[in-house]
Protein backbone atom coordinates (compact mmCIF):
# COMPACT_ATOMS: atom_id res chain seq x y z
CA UNK A 1 0.00 0.00 0.00
CA UNK A 2 1.44 3.34 -1.11
CA UNK A 3 1.95 5.69 1.78
CA UNK A 4 2.37 8.87 -0.62
CA UNK A 5 2.45 9.31 -4.02
CA UNK A 6 4.46 12.04 -5.96
CA UNK A 7 3.63 12.59 -9.73
CA UNK A 8 5.83 14.66 -11.51
CA UNK A 9 7.53 16.54 -9.28
CA UNK A 10 9.44 19.34 -10.30
CA UNK A 11 11.23 22.30 -8.69
CA UNK A 12 13.07 25.31 -10.11
CA UNK A 13 15.84 27.66 -8.84
CA UNK A 14 15.77 30.61 -10.92
CA UNK A 15 15.17 28.66 -14.09
CA UNK A 16 17.27 25.90 -13.38
CA UNK A 17 15.85 22.61 -12.24
CA UNK A 18 17.04 21.22 -8.89
CA UNK A 19 14.11 18.09 -9.21
CA UNK A 20 13.08 17.62 -12.68
CA UNK A 21 9.55 15.42 -13.06
CA UNK A 22 9.73 12.79 -9.99
CA UNK A 23 6.98 10.18 -9.44
CA UNK A 24 7.23 7.93 -6.66
CA UNK A 25 5.37 6.11 -4.41
CA UNK A 26 6.21 5.37 -0.94
CA UNK A 27 4.97 1.79 0.45
CA UNK A 28 3.91 1.88 4.25
CA UNK A 29 6.08 0.06 6.92
CA UNK A 30 9.13 0.63 4.58
CA UNK A 31 12.30 2.14 5.11
CA UNK A 32 13.59 4.07 1.56
CA UNK A 33 16.94 5.41 1.14
CA UNK A 34 17.05 8.24 -0.87
CA UNK A 35 20.66 8.20 -2.57
CA UNK A 36 22.45 10.18 -3.94
CA UNK A 37 25.43 12.59 -4.53
CA UNK A 38 25.65 16.13 -3.06
CA UNK A 39 23.11 18.26 -4.97
CA UNK A 40 21.36 15.62 -6.71
CA UNK A 41 18.13 17.40 -4.92
CA UNK A 42 17.22 15.19 -2.52
CA UNK A 43 17.01 18.04 0.36
CA UNK A 44 14.63 19.95 -1.95
CA UNK A 45 12.44 16.99 -2.46
CA UNK A 46 12.14 15.95 1.07
CA UNK A 47 11.46 19.87 1.84
CA UNK A 48 8.87 19.59 -0.60
CA UNK A 49 7.24 16.38 0.77
CA UNK A 50 7.03 18.27 4.53
CA UNK A 51 5.79 21.65 2.93
CA UNK A 52 8.91 23.63 3.38
CA UNK A 53 8.88 24.46 -0.18
CA UNK A 54 6.57 24.73 -2.80
CA UNK A 55 6.70 22.61 -5.71
CA UNK A 56 6.69 23.88 -9.44
CA UNK A 57 4.53 21.26 -10.71
CA UNK A 58 3.92 18.13 -9.86
CA UNK A 59 1.51 16.65 -6.94
CA UNK A 60 2.32 15.10 -3.91
CA UNK A 61 -0.61 13.06 -2.44
CA UNK A 62 -0.76 11.25 0.88
CA UNK A 63 -2.88 8.19 1.65
CA UNK A 64 -5.72 9.15 3.62
CA UNK A 65 -5.46 13.08 3.53
CA UNK A 66 -8.39 14.71 2.33
CA UNK A 67 -8.86 17.55 0.08
CA UNK A 68 -6.91 20.49 1.25
CA UNK A 69 -5.67 18.72 4.10
CA UNK A 70 -2.63 19.41 5.79
CA UNK A 71 0.22 17.31 5.00
CA UNK A 72 2.27 18.35 8.15
CA UNK A 73 0.26 16.08 10.59
CA UNK A 74 1.03 13.17 8.93
CA UNK A 75 4.86 13.43 8.67
CA UNK A 76 7.78 14.24 11.11
CA UNK A 77 11.03 15.87 9.67
CA UNK A 78 14.08 16.31 10.47
CA UNK A 79 16.07 18.90 8.65
CA UNK A 80 19.63 18.33 7.54
CA UNK A 81 20.92 20.64 10.21
CA UNK A 82 18.33 21.19 12.94
CA UNK A 83 18.57 23.98 14.95
CA UNK A 84 16.55 24.25 18.04
CA UNK A 85 15.88 27.50 20.40
CA UNK A 86 19.12 27.09 22.52
CA UNK A 87 17.77 28.61 25.20
CA UNK A 88 15.12 25.81 26.11
CA UNK A 89 15.78 22.46 27.34
CA UNK A 90 15.35 19.29 25.33
CA UNK A 91 12.27 18.59 27.35
CA UNK A 92 10.97 22.00 27.19
CA UNK A 93 11.70 22.02 23.43
CA UNK A 94 9.85 18.39 22.89
CA UNK A 95 7.11 19.66 24.51
CA UNK A 96 6.50 22.85 22.50
CA UNK A 97 6.46 20.97 19.08
CA UNK A 98 4.37 18.66 20.37
CA UNK A 99 1.74 20.77 21.62
CA UNK A 100 2.22 22.78 18.25
CA UNK A 101 1.27 19.40 16.91
CA UNK A 102 -2.18 19.60 18.26
CA UNK A 103 -1.15 17.36 21.40
CA UNK A 104 -2.12 18.63 24.51
CA UNK A 105 0.10 19.80 27.08
CA UNK A 106 -0.32 16.20 29.21
CA UNK A 107 0.04 14.47 25.88
CA UNK A 108 3.14 16.58 24.73
CA UNK A 109 4.78 15.82 28.36
CA UNK A 110 4.41 11.98 28.32
CA UNK A 111 5.72 11.52 24.36
CA UNK A 112 8.20 13.99 25.12
CA UNK A 113 9.41 11.38 27.94
CA UNK A 114 9.11 8.44 26.21
CA UNK A 115 11.20 9.70 23.17
CA UNK A 116 13.65 10.84 25.32
CA UNK A 117 14.45 7.61 26.75
CA UNK A 118 14.14 5.83 23.47
CA UNK A 119 16.28 8.34 21.76
CA UNK A 120 18.61 7.75 24.76
CA UNK A 121 19.17 11.47 25.75
CA UNK A 122 16.95 11.10 28.39
CA UNK A 123 19.90 12.16 30.87
CA UNK A 124 20.36 15.84 29.41
CA UNK A 125 16.32 16.78 29.67
CA UNK A 126 16.76 19.36 32.05
CA UNK A 127 19.48 20.89 30.18
CA UNK A 128 19.44 23.79 28.08
CA UNK A 129 19.70 22.21 24.66
CA UNK A 130 22.77 25.06 23.70
CA UNK A 131 25.04 22.63 25.37
CA UNK A 132 23.55 19.58 23.57
CA UNK A 133 26.76 17.52 21.37
CA UNK A 134 26.08 17.36 17.89
CA UNK A 135 24.53 13.51 18.15
CA UNK A 136 22.43 14.67 20.72
CA UNK A 137 21.28 17.11 18.92
CA UNK A 138 20.50 14.64 16.05
CA UNK A 139 18.71 12.50 18.44
CA UNK A 140 17.16 15.00 19.71
CA UNK A 141 15.90 16.05 16.26
CA UNK A 142 14.72 12.70 15.79
CA UNK A 143 12.60 12.97 19.24
CA UNK A 144 10.83 16.00 17.99
CA UNK A 145 9.92 14.56 13.95
CA UNK A 146 8.18 11.29 15.90
CA UNK A 147 6.98 13.33 18.92
CA UNK A 148 3.27 13.28 17.11
CA UNK A 149 3.40 9.53 16.05
CA UNK A 150 3.58 10.73 11.93
CA UNK A 151 2.97 7.96 9.41
CA UNK A 152 6.05 8.88 7.83
CA UNK A 153 9.37 9.93 9.02
CA UNK A 154 11.50 11.79 7.01
CA UNK A 155 15.33 12.39 7.87
CA UNK A 156 17.51 14.92 5.97
CA UNK A 157 21.21 13.43 5.66
CA UNK A 158 20.50 11.63 9.73
CA UNK A 159 23.41 10.78 9.99
CA UNK A 160 26.45 12.73 7.46
CA UNK A 161 27.72 15.11 9.99
CA UNK A 162 28.36 12.63 13.08
CA UNK A 163 31.34 11.40 14.19
CA UNK A 164 31.61 7.45 13.78
CA UNK A 165 30.21 6.93 17.28
CA UNK A 166 27.14 9.11 16.46
CA UNK A 167 26.36 7.61 13.28
CA UNK A 168 26.29 4.11 14.74
CA UNK A 169 24.37 5.33 17.29
CA UNK A 170 21.53 7.03 14.92
CA UNK A 171 21.83 4.22 12.48
CA UNK A 172 20.80 1.61 15.23
CA UNK A 173 17.80 3.83 16.44
CA UNK A 174 17.15 4.15 13.09
CA UNK A 175 17.06 0.08 12.78
CA UNK A 176 14.21 0.30 15.73
CA UNK A 177 11.80 3.13 14.47
CA UNK A 178 11.57 1.38 10.74
CA UNK A 179 9.66 -1.16 12.93
CA UNK A 180 7.50 0.97 13.65
CA UNK A 181 7.15 3.62 10.69
CA UNK A 182 7.70 3.91 7.61
CA UNK A 183 10.50 5.72 7.08
CA UNK A 184 12.12 8.02 4.25
CA UNK A 185 15.87 9.22 4.70
CA UNK A 186 18.65 10.82 2.17
CA UNK A 187 21.98 10.12 2.31
CA UNK A 188 24.80 10.31 -0.37
CA UNK A 189 26.35 7.25 1.05
CA UNK A 190 25.64 3.94 -0.41
CA UNK A 191 26.37 1.90 2.73
CA UNK A 192 24.27 3.94 5.07
CA UNK A 193 21.51 3.02 2.40
CA UNK A 194 22.49 -0.92 2.50
CA UNK A 195 23.16 -1.19 6.16
CA UNK A 196 18.92 -0.20 7.10
CA UNK A 197 16.87 0.94 3.82
CA UNK A 198 14.86 -2.03 2.34
CA UNK A 199 14.34 0.56 -0.72
CA UNK A 200 16.51 2.78 -2.61
CA UNK A 201 15.74 5.61 -4.68
CA UNK A 202 18.76 6.73 -6.64
CA UNK A 203 18.69 10.77 -7.46
CA UNK A 204 21.34 12.32 -9.51
CA UNK A 205 21.08 15.70 -11.35
CA UNK A 206 16.94 15.94 -9.77
CA UNK A 207 15.84 12.75 -11.05
CA UNK A 208 15.56 9.70 -10.27
CA UNK A 209 17.91 7.32 -12.29
CA UNK A 210 16.90 3.90 -10.52
CA UNK A 211 14.65 2.37 -7.67
CA UNK A 212 13.74 -0.92 -6.26
CA UNK A 213 14.66 -2.96 -3.17
CA UNK A 214 18.40 -3.70 -2.58
CA UNK A 215 18.44 -7.13 -3.64
CA UNK A 216 16.40 -6.65 -6.38
CA UNK A 217 18.93 -4.05 -7.79
CA UNK A 218 21.97 -5.78 -6.68
CA UNK A 219 20.56 -8.72 -8.72
CA UNK A 220 19.63 -6.87 -11.59
CA UNK A 221 23.01 -4.49 -11.63
CA UNK A 222 24.92 -8.05 -10.81
CA UNK A 223 27.50 -9.30 -13.89
CA UNK A 224 29.96 -11.26 -13.24
CA UNK A 225 33.57 -10.38 -13.99
CA UNK A 226 37.03 -12.20 -14.36
CA UNK A 227 40.13 -10.66 -13.79
CA UNK A 228 43.50 -11.78 -14.85
CA UNK A 229 47.22 -10.34 -14.37
CA UNK A 230 50.22 -11.56 -16.34
CA UNK A 231 53.59 -11.30 -15.55
CA UNK A 232 54.38 -10.28 -19.03
CA UNK A 233 53.07 -9.49 -22.23
CA UNK A 234 49.83 -8.41 -21.38
CA UNK A 235 48.94 -6.92 -24.74
CA UNK A 236 49.00 -10.30 -26.60
CA UNK A 237 46.73 -12.17 -24.38
CA UNK A 238 44.53 -9.77 -25.07
CA UNK A 239 44.03 -10.16 -28.36
CA UNK A 240 43.75 -13.52 -27.67
CA UNK A 241 41.43 -13.60 -24.80
CA UNK A 242 39.17 -11.69 -27.14
CA UNK A 243 38.82 -14.09 -29.36
CA UNK A 244 37.12 -16.53 -26.96
CA UNK A 245 33.19 -16.19 -27.95
CA UNK A 246 32.40 -16.65 -24.04
CA UNK A 247 34.10 -13.68 -23.53
CA UNK A 248 31.22 -10.23 -24.64
CA UNK A 249 34.31 -7.67 -23.31
CA UNK A 250 37.85 -7.42 -22.50
CA UNK A 251 39.64 -4.31 -21.56
CA UNK A 252 42.67 -3.34 -19.62
CA UNK A 253 42.85 -1.87 -16.65
CA UNK A 254 45.92 -1.19 -14.29
CA UNK A 255 48.03 -3.60 -15.97
CA UNK A 256 45.08 -5.90 -15.30
CA UNK A 257 42.85 -7.41 -18.00
CA UNK A 258 38.98 -7.32 -16.89
CA UNK A 259 36.79 -9.69 -18.86
CA UNK A 260 33.26 -9.37 -18.79
CA UNK A 261 31.44 -12.75 -19.64
CA UNK A 262 28.13 -13.75 -20.13
CA UNK A 263 28.23 -17.53 -18.59
CA UNK A 264 30.79 -17.58 -16.40
CA UNK A 265 31.06 -21.43 -16.16
CA UNK A 266 32.17 -21.47 -20.01
CA UNK A 267 34.17 -18.65 -19.60
CA UNK A 268 36.08 -20.25 -17.02
CA UNK A 269 36.77 -23.41 -18.84
CA UNK A 270 37.79 -21.52 -21.79
CA UNK A 271 40.24 -19.40 -20.23
CA UNK A 272 41.68 -22.34 -18.18
CA UNK A 273 41.33 -24.45 -20.86
CA UNK A 274 43.74 -22.17 -23.11
CA UNK A 275 45.93 -20.74 -20.27
CA UNK A 276 47.24 -24.44 -19.42
CA UNK A 277 46.96 -24.88 -23.62
CA UNK A 278 49.68 -22.36 -24.35
CA UNK A 279 51.24 -22.15 -20.77
CA UNK A 280 50.34 -18.37 -19.98
CA UNK A 281 51.90 -16.58 -17.17
CA UNK A 282 48.97 -16.10 -15.42
CA UNK A 283 49.78 -14.54 -11.54
CA UNK A 284 46.23 -14.33 -10.75
CA UNK A 285 42.60 -15.44 -11.89
CA UNK A 286 39.92 -14.16 -9.83
CA UNK A 287 35.98 -13.92 -10.32
CA UNK A 288 34.00 -10.99 -9.24
CA UNK A 289 30.54 -9.46 -8.82
CA UNK A 290 29.82 -5.87 -9.61
CA UNK A 291 28.54 -4.45 -6.37
CA UNK A 292 25.68 -1.60 -6.23
CA UNK A 293 28.92 0.92 -5.37
CA UNK A 294 29.62 0.31 -9.03
CA UNK A 295 26.21 1.24 -9.89
CA UNK A 296 26.04 4.15 -8.39
CA UNK A 297 29.28 5.28 -9.63
CA UNK A 298 28.40 4.79 -12.96
CA UNK A 299 25.23 6.66 -12.30
CA UNK A 300 26.79 9.30 -11.08
CA UNK A 301 29.77 9.78 -13.57
CA UNK A 302 27.34 9.47 -16.69
CA UNK B 1 -4.25 26.70 21.57
CA UNK B 2 -1.54 26.74 19.10
CA UNK B 3 -1.60 30.53 20.06
CA UNK B 4 -1.53 30.26 23.52
CA UNK B 5 1.60 27.48 23.08
CA UNK B 6 3.69 29.81 20.80
CA UNK B 7 2.58 32.92 22.97
CA UNK B 8 3.92 31.44 26.26
CA UNK B 9 6.72 30.21 24.68
CA UNK B 10 8.14 33.81 23.47
CA UNK B 11 7.02 34.79 27.33
CA UNK B 12 9.46 32.47 28.50
CA UNK B 13 12.33 33.35 26.13
CA UNK B 14 11.39 37.32 26.89
CA UNK B 15 11.81 35.93 30.59
CA UNK B 16 15.05 33.69 29.58
CA UNK B 17 16.57 36.64 27.53
CA UNK B 18 15.76 39.34 30.23
CA UNK B 19 13.02 41.24 27.98
CA UNK B 20 11.01 41.18 30.78
CA UNK B 21 13.94 43.45 32.61
CA UNK B 22 15.46 45.99 30.41
CA UNK B 23 12.80 46.50 27.93
CA UNK B 24 10.31 48.02 31.12
CA UNK B 25 13.41 49.83 32.69
CA UNK B 26 14.40 51.55 29.36
CA UNK B 27 10.95 52.47 28.91
CA UNK B 28 11.06 54.23 32.73
CA UNK B 29 14.26 56.07 31.96
CA UNK B 30 12.87 57.33 28.35
CA UNK B 31 10.11 58.53 29.47
CA UNK B 32 11.21 60.14 33.02
CA UNK B 33 14.43 61.25 31.35
CA UNK B 34 12.88 64.69 30.01
CA UNK B 35 10.88 65.69 32.41
CA UNK B 36 13.42 65.60 35.24
CA UNK B 37 15.92 67.17 33.59
CA UNK B 38 13.62 70.17 32.17
CA UNK B 39 12.91 70.84 36.09
CA UNK B 40 16.27 70.75 37.41
CA UNK B 41 17.27 72.48 34.35
CA UNK B 42 18.24 75.97 36.17
CA UNK B 43 20.11 73.86 39.27
CA UNK B 44 22.50 71.89 36.66
CA UNK B 45 23.14 75.06 34.91
CA UNK B 46 24.50 76.81 38.58
CA UNK B 47 26.22 73.90 39.07
CA UNK B 48 28.71 74.02 35.88
CA UNK B 49 28.75 77.51 36.39
CA UNK B 50 26.14 79.35 36.05
CA UNK B 51 25.05 82.21 33.47
CA UNK B 52 27.59 84.69 32.84
CA UNK B 53 27.38 87.62 34.59
CA UNK B 54 24.72 90.48 33.98
CA UNK B 55 22.08 87.62 31.62
CA UNK B 56 19.06 87.66 32.56
CA UNK B 57 17.45 84.41 31.52
CA UNK B 58 13.93 83.76 32.54
CA UNK B 59 12.92 80.00 32.56
CA UNK B 60 9.61 79.39 31.54
CA UNK B 61 7.04 77.84 33.68
CA UNK B 62 6.81 74.18 32.19
CA UNK B 63 2.90 72.87 32.57
CA UNK B 64 2.40 69.52 33.84
CA UNK B 65 0.72 68.77 30.44
CA UNK B 66 3.59 69.57 28.26
CA UNK B 67 6.00 67.66 30.93
CA UNK B 68 4.10 64.75 30.37
CA UNK B 69 4.03 65.03 26.33
CA UNK B 70 8.14 65.54 26.82
CA UNK B 71 7.27 62.10 27.69
CA UNK B 72 5.61 60.74 24.91
CA UNK B 73 8.01 62.87 22.24
CA UNK B 74 11.25 60.97 23.94
CA UNK B 75 9.16 57.85 23.30
CA UNK B 76 7.95 58.25 20.10
CA UNK B 77 11.71 58.76 19.20
CA UNK B 78 13.88 56.19 21.58
CA UNK B 79 10.50 54.30 22.26
CA UNK B 80 10.17 53.09 18.88
CA UNK B 81 13.81 52.49 18.23
CA UNK B 82 13.72 50.04 21.25
CA UNK B 83 10.70 48.54 20.28
CA UNK B 84 12.36 47.84 16.45
CA UNK B 85 15.47 46.67 17.86
CA UNK B 86 13.56 44.23 20.12
CA UNK B 87 11.35 42.67 17.37
CA UNK B 88 13.44 42.56 14.03
CA UNK B 89 14.11 39.08 14.70
CA UNK B 90 10.91 37.84 15.88
CA UNK B 91 9.67 35.91 12.58
CA UNK B 92 13.17 36.55 11.13
CA UNK B 93 15.17 35.76 13.32
CA UNK B 94 13.71 31.78 13.54
CA UNK B 95 13.86 31.52 9.59
CA UNK B 96 17.46 32.67 9.62
CA UNK B 97 18.30 30.66 12.53
CA UNK B 98 16.33 27.51 11.03
CA UNK B 99 14.26 27.15 14.03
CA UNK B 100 11.84 27.92 11.79
CA UNK B 101 12.02 24.62 9.55
CA UNK B 102 10.99 22.86 12.62
CA UNK B 103 8.11 24.92 14.31
CA UNK B 104 6.61 25.10 10.90
CA UNK B 105 6.96 22.10 10.04
CA UNK B 106 4.53 20.77 12.04
CA UNK B 107 0.68 22.13 11.38
CA UNK B 108 0.49 25.41 12.66
CA UNK B 109 -1.17 28.16 10.67
CA UNK B 110 0.77 30.79 9.57
CA UNK B 111 -1.59 33.35 10.87
CA UNK B 112 -1.06 32.09 14.48
CA UNK B 113 2.67 31.44 14.10
CA UNK B 114 2.48 35.63 13.35
CA UNK B 115 -0.10 36.74 15.54
CA UNK B 116 0.84 34.74 18.65
CA UNK B 117 4.55 36.17 18.11
CA UNK B 118 3.26 39.89 17.29
CA UNK B 119 0.80 39.35 20.15
CA UNK B 120 3.62 38.21 23.13
CA UNK B 121 5.63 41.57 21.70
CA UNK B 122 2.73 43.47 22.01
CA UNK B 123 1.72 42.54 26.10
CA UNK B 124 5.80 43.21 26.14
CA UNK B 125 5.33 47.03 24.83
CA UNK B 126 2.19 47.81 26.83
CA UNK B 127 3.30 46.86 29.98
CA UNK B 128 6.63 48.32 29.80
CA UNK B 129 4.75 51.74 28.45
CA UNK B 130 2.54 51.41 31.13
CA UNK B 131 5.43 51.15 33.91
CA UNK B 132 6.91 53.38 31.85
CA UNK B 133 3.71 56.37 31.90
CA UNK B 134 2.97 55.73 35.56
CA UNK B 135 6.52 57.08 36.69
CA UNK B 136 6.33 59.61 34.50
CA UNK B 137 3.10 60.42 35.38
CA UNK B 138 4.12 60.30 39.39
CA UNK B 139 7.12 62.50 38.80
CA UNK B 140 5.22 65.44 36.77
CA UNK B 141 2.56 65.40 39.71
CA UNK B 142 5.63 65.27 41.82
CA UNK B 143 7.68 68.33 40.01
CA UNK B 144 4.88 69.91 38.22
CA UNK B 145 1.18 70.01 39.16
CA UNK B 146 -1.66 67.65 39.05
CA UNK B 147 -2.77 65.47 36.12
CA UNK B 148 -6.35 63.48 36.70
CA UNK B 149 -5.47 59.42 37.33
CA UNK B 150 -7.94 59.07 34.33
CA UNK B 151 -6.25 61.68 31.95
CA UNK B 152 -3.09 59.63 32.09
CA UNK B 153 -5.29 56.08 31.57
CA UNK B 154 -6.50 58.00 28.06
CA UNK B 155 -3.28 58.64 27.07
CA UNK B 156 -1.72 55.25 27.70
CA UNK B 157 -4.64 53.91 26.01
CA UNK B 158 -4.14 55.96 22.85
CA UNK B 159 -0.17 56.59 23.13
CA UNK B 160 -0.23 52.27 23.21
CA UNK B 161 -2.02 52.32 19.65
CA UNK B 162 0.89 54.32 18.16
CA UNK B 163 2.92 51.58 19.69
CA UNK B 164 0.91 49.08 18.43
CA UNK B 165 0.78 50.19 15.11
CA UNK B 166 4.97 50.27 15.22
CA UNK B 167 4.85 46.61 16.16
CA UNK B 168 2.59 45.88 13.46
CA UNK B 169 4.89 47.41 10.76
CA UNK B 170 7.63 45.83 12.50
CA UNK B 171 5.90 42.42 12.07
CA UNK B 172 4.87 43.27 8.50
CA UNK B 173 8.79 43.72 7.41
CA UNK B 174 9.69 40.55 9.69
CA UNK B 175 7.84 38.65 6.82
CA UNK B 176 9.63 40.20 4.13
CA UNK B 177 13.09 39.52 4.88
CA UNK B 178 14.88 37.28 6.73
CA UNK B 179 17.83 38.59 7.97
CA UNK B 180 16.89 40.66 11.64
CA UNK B 181 19.07 43.40 10.83
CA UNK B 182 17.47 44.49 7.18
CA UNK B 183 14.12 44.33 9.01
CA UNK B 184 15.15 46.92 11.34
CA UNK B 185 16.90 49.59 8.77
CA UNK B 186 13.43 48.76 6.83
CA UNK B 187 11.21 49.57 9.61
CA UNK B 188 13.01 52.28 10.77
CA UNK B 189 13.32 53.74 6.79
CA UNK B 190 9.26 53.23 7.03
CA UNK B 191 8.88 55.27 10.15
CA UNK B 192 11.17 58.22 9.20
CA UNK B 193 9.09 58.16 6.08
CA UNK B 194 6.11 58.77 7.48
CA UNK B 195 7.13 60.62 10.21
CA UNK B 196 8.75 63.67 7.08
CA UNK B 197 5.59 62.97 5.56
CA UNK B 198 3.68 64.28 8.61
CA UNK B 199 5.88 67.04 8.70
CA UNK B 200 5.28 68.17 5.06
CA UNK B 201 1.60 67.33 4.99
CA UNK B 202 0.61 67.56 8.72
CA UNK B 203 -2.42 70.20 8.24
CA UNK B 204 -3.81 68.46 5.19
CA UNK B 205 -3.60 64.45 6.91
CA UNK B 206 -4.94 65.35 9.97
CA UNK B 207 -5.66 61.79 10.78
CA UNK B 208 -2.28 60.68 10.18
CA UNK B 209 -0.87 58.06 12.44
CA UNK B 210 1.94 60.40 13.28
CA UNK B 211 -0.37 63.04 14.73
CA UNK B 212 -2.05 61.37 17.26
CA UNK B 213 0.71 62.96 19.80
CA UNK B 214 -0.32 66.40 18.85
CA UNK B 215 -3.70 65.22 18.86
CA UNK B 216 -3.21 63.61 22.63
CA UNK B 217 -1.97 67.11 23.85
CA UNK B 218 -4.93 68.64 22.60
CA UNK B 219 -6.83 65.97 24.76
CA UNK B 220 -5.05 67.05 27.45
CA UNK B 221 -5.16 70.50 27.40
CA UNK B 222 -8.70 70.69 26.58
CA UNK B 223 -9.89 67.50 28.53
CA UNK B 224 -12.27 66.16 25.77
CA UNK B 225 -11.63 63.76 23.28
CA UNK B 226 -12.10 65.55 19.23
CA UNK B 227 -12.98 64.05 16.31
CA UNK B 228 -9.60 64.06 15.13
CA UNK B 229 -7.91 61.82 17.76
CA UNK B 230 -10.93 59.54 17.02
CA UNK B 231 -10.33 59.52 13.65
CA UNK B 232 -6.59 58.86 13.55
CA UNK B 233 -7.33 56.13 16.21
CA UNK B 234 -9.92 54.75 13.73
CA UNK B 235 -7.17 55.03 10.60
CA UNK B 236 -4.28 53.00 12.92
CA UNK B 237 -6.28 50.49 14.27
CA UNK B 238 -7.32 50.15 10.32
CA UNK B 239 -3.78 49.61 9.47
CA UNK B 240 -3.12 47.63 12.38
CA UNK B 241 -5.45 45.11 11.02
CA UNK B 242 -4.50 45.84 7.18
CA UNK B 243 -0.29 44.95 8.20
CA UNK B 244 -1.79 41.84 10.12
CA UNK B 245 -3.88 40.76 6.50
CA UNK B 246 -0.50 41.33 4.32
CA UNK B 247 1.88 40.04 7.03
CA UNK B 248 -0.15 36.64 6.42
CA UNK B 249 -0.28 36.84 2.30
CA UNK B 250 3.17 37.94 2.11
CA UNK B 251 4.50 34.68 4.54
CA UNK B 252 1.88 32.44 2.71
CA UNK B 253 4.27 33.27 -0.58
CA UNK B 254 7.45 32.79 0.69
CA UNK B 255 9.84 29.40 1.33
CA UNK B 256 10.22 27.75 4.56
CA UNK B 257 13.72 26.89 3.67
CA UNK B 258 15.78 28.02 1.58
Amino acid sequence: MAIIKVDHLTKTFDGKYAVADLSFELSAGKCVALLGPNGAGKTTTIRMLSGLLKPSNGTISFEGMKEGGDIREHIGYLPQYPVFHSWMTGTEFLVYVGQLANLTKQQASELAQKYLERVGIADAKNQRIGKYSGGMKQRLGIAQAMIHTPQLLMLDEPVSSLDPIGRREVLTLMEELKETTTILFSTHILSDAEEVSDDLLLMHQGEIVESGSIDGLRNKHQTTKIHLAFRENVDTYLTKLREIPSISEAHLERNEIQLAVSNIDHARTDILQIASQENWPLTKFEVSRTTLEDLFMKVVKR
Amino acid sequence: MQWMTIFKKEMLEYWRNFKWIWVPLVFILIAIMDPITTYYLPKILDTVGGLPDGAVFEMPETPPVAALMMSLTELSMFGVLVIVLTSMGLIAGERKSGVAELVLVKPVGYFTYITSKWGATLLLVWVSLIIGLLTSWYYVNLLFGDISFAALLQVIFFYGLWLTLVVSITTFVNTLFRTPGVVGFVSIAILIVMSIFNQIFSNKVTWFPNNLSSHIGDMLDSGTISGDLWGTTFIIILLIISLLFASLLTFRGKEMAN
